[in-house]
């Protein structure tokens, strides 16, 4: 998978580029907007990950002079600029996420991991994991055979880790996500709501299918 | 809000305006009516008293006899042109003249009697007003002269109806003009409300409309803009102002946790203990960069400028996602989360700032209200906003020190943890503030009740 990286910031830009590197991603980087811009629309990229404040050419003109011809690279906007309307800008700009400096490696990795392997297409009714199954229409879990009791919301937050199942989902991406919240409550929510699940699912069953990925957040998935 | 056609200054100035120009109308034409009618009267009179005068020097020069054949001849000269003449003895017997019999009872008591006298003319028979005098002769014998008045009456009728229909005619004319005066003022006047009220909702680009009829209205509208500007043009600056301080903290911040973080991927991998240090580090990064944010949030909220893209959000069925959010913890902490959520509760407002602020409110709840304890959150509409009531049986916060449980940093009694950055209660009042809402903290008989209305 190739990534360009558009930061000025060379210090964060290196860890960066050490990072994705060792999770096996080849990395370009663009120190400034205009080579970003360039080199963007002249290269093959999988994924964009850009700083909303460059020198020359702001990340969001980047996205907006993409989008303008047609060029419709997923592209994650790394911002300093953390106000719910810095982040309603980025994302009308074109961005497919947005993230708030300073942020953890992981939760960088899990959301391109997402940007790259986009949820599993929607007109899917039925979501298959080793023997857990939900049928979208009906709003109906099985876990072998036997059906299960849970709440619309836990539905929600069932269906959003059966689609991205086998990739790491962080907490935020779970608030944002299930629950359209783009701010961190200091409580350990995700975590209750996430053990409510596991207890309605893997309870009784040799094979857990929640797991927790420590310093990351949580995966679904059928190996052990 | 929208004006009235009635309840405006113009529409009140209008129907002033149009009893002022009916009130002029009528008196003017009134007073030409009543001058007329006593001019014609006059002249009349004129007429009557030098025919009584003329016929009284001829009684005087030739008797009797000379005034009968005065009369005669008076009545063939001028036959029906409206000259009414009668001689009478004292006993109302006529003697001579174009009248037949004496037309009152007796002698008359106004000294301008009229009468009415019937006459036949080609076809049909008309009766015709006559004004008149009468004059005693010395000898005891009567009198009359009259003049036939229809003409004149004819005329004061037209001039009647004419009169009225000037000031009924002037009357709807000023009604329509004030009318259309004011529907054009008030229109405009509104035109300039409702912009007003869409640049308060946060439409900060939008200018008052110039008609480009150089009036009064331009100039205000003009002035208004200048001013509208000159608010936008801050509003840019203290964005940007509040822009550089984010990036240029956050920035710093952001290598300062990247280093730490590179710290850990290292090889060989370091000991337990030191890696142990490493992540509390990078806790305490990221408390700090909350507090940052929220610090950052607050005081752009307290700037007073205008809050970003709003939009319908239903506080109800916010409320009772966040209290199913919280529910687990709450239960887990042994507290009673309860949602009394009334639907379609809409205000114009952010739904990630409205979120935070009940985040807030309920974190807040939890911190100090005690395992059995209760916590419940209500919405409500009410007339013209959305009342919502965060409400607990905890310690609360005594009457002196509520108006400070808002400042930033400040915390109260035992039951708070140090993690908590003081910021939450602050945090919700700039966010009502910024909603144009109102924050009041009241005792729940025991524990804390937190009221915030927010304009619908």
């Amino acid at each position: 998978m190739h990534v360009l990286l558009i930061e000025d910031d060379i210090e964060a830009a290196r860890f960066l580029i050490k990072g994705l590197c060792e999770s096996g991603y080849t990395v370009d980087h663009a120190a400034d907007g205009r080579a970003g811009l360039l080199r963007a629309t002249e290269g093959q990229f999988d994924l964009i990950v850009t700083d909303r404040m460059l020198p020359q050419v702001d990340g969001l003109a980047i996205i907006e002079q993409l989008r303008g011809r047609e060029i419709g690279t997923p592209v994650l906007v790394l911002s300093a600029l953390g106000s719910v309307d810095d982040r309603i800008r980025g994302l009308k700009a074109g961005g497919d996420d947005y993230l708030t400096k300073p942020f953890a490696f992981a939760e960088l990795l899990a959301r391109i991991e997402a940007l790259l392997r986009r949820p599993s297409a929607p007109h899917v009714t039925r979501l298959k994991v080793e023997d857990l199954e939900f049928d979208l229409l009906a709003r109906r879990v099985t876990r072998a055979g036997r059906e299960l009791e849970l709440t619309a919301r836990e539905l929600k937050l069932l269906e959003f880790l059966m689609r991205r199942a086998g990739q790491v989902v962080t907490r935020t991406m779970l608030l944002e996500g299930v629950w359209d919240l783009h701010f961190d409550p200091q409580s350990n929510l995700i975590d209750v709501h996430i053990s409510r699940l596991r207890q309605a699912i893997d309870r009784g069953s040799d094979h857990p299918l929640i797991h927790t990925v420590r310093g990351s957040g949580y995966v679904l998935r059928s190996d052990g | 809000m929208r004006l009235g056609l009635f309840n405006t200054t113009a529409s009140r100035l209008s129907v002033g305006y149009t009893l002022l120009v009916t009130l002029a109308v009528g008196v003017t034409l009134g007073s030409a009516y009543l001058l007329t009618e006593s001019l014609i009267t006059d002249e009349v009179d004129l007429i009557i008293d030098s025919e009584l005068a003329s016929l009284e020097e001829k009684f005087a020069r030739s008797g009797l006899a000379g005034v009968t054949d005065e009369i005669n001849l008076r009545i063939d000269s001028w036959g029906r042109i409206g000259a009414v003449y009668m001689l009478a003895d004292s006993s109302f017997e006529r003697i001579a003249g174009n009248v037949t019999h004496w037309p009152f009872d007796g002698m008359p008591s106004e000294a301008r009697p009229e009468f009415e006298i019937a006459t036949i003319e080609p076809g049909r028979r008309a009766v015709h007003p006559v004004r008149a005098a009468v004059r005693t002769l010395p000898g005891g014998d009567l009198l009359l002269v009259g003049t036939d008045i229809s003409q004149g009456r004819r005329f004061a009728a037209k001039f009647r109806v004419a009169t009225l229909y000037g000031i009924g005619l002037s009357t709807l004319a000023a009604a329509l003009a004030g009318f259309w005066f004011s529907y054009r003022l008030a229109r405009r006047v509104e035109e300039v409300t409702r912009t007003c009220q869409r640049i308060m909702a946060g439409e900060w680009g939008r200018r008052l409309p110039l008609a480009g009829a150089n009036d009064e209205f331009d100039a205000l509208a003009a002035s208004v803009n200048r001013v509208l500007d000159r608010l936008e043009e801050q509003a840019g600056t203290l964005r940007a102002t509040f822009d550089s301080t984010a990036h240029d903290l956050r920035a710093p911040l952001h290598r300062l946790r990247t280093r730490l973080e590179a710290l850990l991927w290292h090889s060989p991998p370091l000991e337990p203990a030191a890696r142990e240090s490493i992540e509390s580090a990078l806790r305490e990064v990221d408390h700090l960069q909350r507090t940052l944010a929220t610090l950052l949030q607050i005081a752009l909220a307290e700037s007073g400028a205008p809050l970003a893209s709003p939009s319908a959000v239903d506080v109800g069925a916010l409320a009772a996602e966040l209290v199913e959010l919280f529910e687990p913890v709450a239960g887990a902490q042994g507290v009673a989360l309860d949602c009394r959520p009334e639907s379609a509760a809409i205000v114009q407002g952010n739904r990630q700032l409205l979120a935070q602020l009940l985040t807030n409110l309920i974190e807040n709840g939890l911190k100090y209200v005690p395992a059995g304890g209760r916590i419940e959150v209500a919405v409500r509409r009410l007339a013209d906003s959305v009342r919502l009531t965060v409400s607990d049986n905890g310690p609360g916060i005594a009457a002196e020190n509520r108006a400070r449980a808002v400042q930033p940093f400040v915390r109260f009694g035992a039951g708070a943890k140090s993690e908590g950055s003081g910021l939450g209660l602050s945090l919700v009042a700039a966010i009502a503030r910024l909603h144009r809402g109102r924050l009041e903290l009241e005792s729940n008989d025991p524990g804390l009740r937190v009221v915030v209305d927010l304009p619908a």
